[in-house]
């Protein structure tokens, strides 16, 4: 177990380097320029020039990249352009705003597609499983920002239930209460979650259907049956916990989703998030955020496949970690 | 029968309890007419609010509340001569030699945290402006200034290498007073991203409160500021991802103000709204079709003429802003003085311009001028668009379908904004859709893109009498009218040239609530006048009652 643990974490750190690598390369070598005003307005190209130089932009890349990994070793991964303030800083507003964002968007998700997905199992065939199976089948076909922008104009324009944008009130937020600002964090939460919770619950569900009825056809689920055990207990002990697996995997796969899966809905939302953040920081040529951004995604790629791995093992005893790799 | 009641959803109690959580607020005390908070929508963020090195607007319109300035343009924007401008740092001055402008400070003025504002202050912030380390925007505006010194505690000596009509403007209009005694420990070097742009300390009608990167900004009115305490008390920017997300805030009830509604679908979706009200205003923005002169096609002067015979500008900005625009005179937007449509322009003919092709060798080929071509070549031009401007992007659609009628293949490329100031630097396109947000002289803006060498003429425009014109315009004339005839002079020969195709000068629309009174957007700088907005007691609503 240690062995392997130490073999996936090598291997994670080469993939994390090459990751910021790649990135720090590509967004140098893309074509456009940092400090470009959002309105209007031209800009000295002296000013600009100035402003290059002053966050040694005027340096030979290679340079600029090896002052880049050695701040970064240092743990210091720079200035913003665009923001004017130390990365850690930007990083630690926005990436809690995505874990939130992301956490209650992955909880609808996996909850409700997974109920979901045992209701229709145990109803197979049946009318409730059609009508189900054609609503989880709309849902996953809606593209996120469409249900977004739907969902802004219903609740938040024309009912006013929910706020059109951000993550507080900033009238309010300040003079309410702990549980007045918990309040007020959920309901600013509501939409956006619901969003990105709502289509991935269509895909879990489906997938969890699937995966619980071909378990269902199983000789020992048949045995089960034939000792006389409850159905509930049937369904809920013994076919769930073997249709767990792929359930895992998929969620292995979507924890590095908690910091970059939402770059749309943090967008349509104004969700101040790690999403928007990377999207602005494109666009604007922000690259020591983009570099970031990537970091931070790779490093949860890699976290999401070692859990999921992890994970496997719990669920399955037939799985064993060690030598070779995870293996069943 | 009735029918039995149901008990409401569990998704409806969950609101219903939310709903009830955000209630938990200090009990709303304000009352009379010091109340009131504006939260206005804000598409971006800001990048410091340190005013020297910042290069975003939305920072401008946040710092201009914080800091003053010596003295401001009036309503009139007239930038010719100190007639036209009104106190603010400085109580009054006047003009010892007709090089040196000597600056009374208001002895009244303090530093939110106490100190007085003093002539040393001054001649500081003029050095921090003009400090090559520091990349202030307007650093190569001051270069008529020699010299900023304090005379005393509360008189400040501008010192000029010659008399020109804007060196008052020059003075007071790029520069916001500084705190030495909180910057001058701060490396110059280092202003770019200086901690104290983020937690701001000046003169000026409202105090820093908050900033919460990427969700708002807040100030809180000054009680105690010298010009007189600011009806409004909280102002707050609140930041959302785009001009579309500001309006919906807007119309939901979320926010209180926004300085441009852009296209008309936008301004009929809020003047739908009855609690809106909305303010026409004089644009300092003007959109023009550039050409690059140093490319082989638009070195001739016929064809650039021709294309802009060919273009036909009220019909375009009758399609796109309903009348809402006018095609300007030359480069300028409606808000300078020296707009004149008298000037000397080329009207719109497509027969005189079919002629102009015709005489320099692009002959139609296939019948119906739907090509032209020389030597075997098609007359083609690739014509730049930033994808973020929906107005542009009309007008690029506009211009392919107009020039396709004289022969003229329009290739459009719909580039990012950064990619495209990219292309534009090195020189690297031949015609481009742009837009410029204009301060309210005419001698900078003008100068900095159309004058020969400057670094904003992506163009390469370069002739002799036109830089004469300019020169006689911007520093020559000593009176209004001199300078009013030089400045036609100048646009004249501009408009012979034919540079470019200028497209529109638009009048643009500010939204603001409803119970706010007394609004005045000013056309360069929409919230410079909010210190003097009210919220009658009457009109108050519940947050404008909420205690911090």
């Amino acid at each position: 177990m240690t062995a392997w643990l130490v073999r996936r974490c090598a291997a994670a750190i080469a993939i994390v380097f090459a990751v910021v690598t790649l990135t720090f390369l590509l967004i140098h070598l893309a074509p456009g320029t940092p400090f470009v005003p959002s309105d209007e307005r031209v800009l000295d190209p002296a000013v600009v020039d100035g402003l290059r130089r002053q966050f040694g932009l005027d340096r030979p890349l290679g340079v600029q990249y090896v002052r880049y990994v050695v701040a970064l070793l240092h743990g210091d991964p720079g200035y913003s352009f665009s923001l004017r303030r130390p990365i850690g800083e930007v990083l630690a507003t926005t990436v809690p705003n995505t874990l939130l964002l992301s956490g209650a968007a992955l909880a609808i998700d996996f909850l409700l597609g997974a109920a979901i997905g045992l209701y229709q199992a145990a109803r197979a065939r049946h009318r409730a499983d059609v009508v189900l199976g054609n609503a989880t089948l709309f849902l996953y076909s809606v593209p996120t920002f469409w249900l977004g922008l739907v969902l802004v104009l219903v609740f938040g324009q024309h009912l006013a239930w929910f706020p059109v944008g951000g993550d507080r009130n900033p009238v309010l937020y300040p003079s309410l209460s702990l549980l007045g600002r918990l309040g007020d964090r959920a309901w600013h939460l509501a939409l956006p979650a619901l969003t990105l919770g709502l289509v991935g619950a269509g895909g879990t569900a489906r997938f969890q259907r699937a995966a619980l009825l071909e378990v269902a056809g199983q000789d020992f689920i048949r045995t089960a049956r034939a000792k006389g055990l409850h159905e509930r207990r049937i369904w809920l002990v013994h076919t769930l916990r073997n249709a767990l697996l792929p359930l895992i995997t998929l969620f292995g796969l979507a924890l590095p989703f908690l910091l970059t899966g939402a770059v749309l809905i943090e967008t349509v939302f104004s969700w101040p998030g790690m999403g928007k953040l990377a999207a602005d920081a494109i666009f604007t040529r922000d690259y020591p955020v983009v570099t970031a951004a990537a970091l931070l995604a790779s490093v949860m790629v890699v976290l999401g496949s070692l859990v999921a791995d992890v994970l496997y093992s719990v669920a399955d005893p037939r799985i064993r970690l060690g030598k070779g790799g995870a293996r069943a | 029968m009735r029918a039995p009641t149901k008990p409401p959803p569990p998704s409806l109690i969950g609101l219903a309890a939310l709903v009830a959580l955000t209630a938990c607020t200090r009990p709303s005390t304000c009352r009379g007419d010091y109340c009131g908070t504006l939260v206005f929508a804000a598409a971006g963020q800001p990048d410091i609010l340190l005013p020297p090195v910042s290069v975003q607007g939305l920072a401008r319109d946040v710092y201009q509340q914080i800091f003053l300035k010596l003295a401001d343009i009036g309503p009139s924007m007239n930038t010719l001569g100190d007639h036209d401008f009104q106190p603010q740092l400085s109580q009054r001055w006047e003009w010892e030699t007709p090089t040196r402008l000597v600056f009374h400070l208001d002895p009244r003025a303090r530093w939110q945290d106490g100190p007085p504002v003093t002539a040393a202050d001054v001649a500081f912030t003029f050095q921090a402006y003009t400090d090559s380390q520091v990349h202030a925007e307007s650093r190569p505006l001051l270069g008529g200034i020699v010299s900023v010194t304090a005379r005393d505690s509360l008189t400040a000596v501008f010192a000029y290498r010659e008399r020109y009509p804007e060196m008052f403007y020059a003075a007071v209009y790029h520069m916001y007073i500084l705190p030495r005694h909180l910057l001058d420990t701060v490396p110059r070097p280092r202003w770019a991203t200086a901690a104290f742009g983020r937690v701001p300390v000046g003169d000026g009608p409202y105090r820093f409160v908050s900033w919460t990167p990427g969700q708002s900004v807040e100030l809180g009115a000054d009680s105690t500021f010298f010009l007189g305490r600011p009806h409004i008390r909280r102002l707050i920017w609140q930041f959302v991802g785009d001009q579309q997300a500001a309006i919906t805030q807007l119309v939901a009830g979320q926010g209180d103000a926004l300085e441009f509604l852009g296209p008309l679908d936008n301004l009929r979706r809020v003047q739908q709204v009855p609690q809106l009200a909305t303010y026409p205003y004089k644009s300092s923005a003007y959109g023009y079709m550039l050409f690059n002169v140093a490319a082989p096609l638009f070195s001739d002067r016929a064809v650039r003429r021709a294309l802009v015979l060919a273009l036909d500008r009220d019909r375009m900005n009758q399609s796109v802003w309903a009348g809402q625009a006018k095609v300007p005179p030359g480069p300028m937007p409606q808000l300078w003085s020296v707009w004149d449509p008298a000037i000397r322009s080329l009207p719109y003919d497509t027969a005189a311009a079919a002629r102009l092709l015709a005489q320099r060798g692009w002959r139609a080929v296939g019948g119906g001028g739907s090509a032209r071509t020389r030597g075997g070549q098609k007359l083609a031009i690739e014509l730049l668009v930033p994808t973020t401007s929906a107005v542009r992007r009309q007008y690029a659609r506009l211009i392919q379908a107009q020039l396709l009628t004289v022969g003229v293949d329009v290739k459009l490329v719909e580039i990012e904004p950064n990619v495209m100031q990219d292309r534009l630097a090195k020189g690297n396109f031949e015609a481009a859709i742009l837009s410029y947000q204009a301060d309210p002289s005419p001698t900078a803006g003008v100068t900095q893109h159309w004058g020969r060498g400057a670094p904003g003429n992506f163009g390469h425009y370069a002739n002799p009498a036109f830089q004469r014109a300019l020169e006689a315009a911007g520093h020559g004339a000593n009176r209004p009218e001199e300078a009013a005839r030089a400045w036609r002079e100048a646009f004249s020969i501009l408009n012979d040239d034919a540079p470019a195709a200028w497209l529109y000068a638009p009048n643009l629309v500010a939204a603001v609530h409803r119970r706010v009174a007394d609004v005045q957007v000013r056309p360069d700088s929409w919230w410079a006048l909010v210190r003097t907005w009210r919220i009658p007691a009457d009109r108050l609503i519940d947050r404008d009652r909420v205690e911090r």
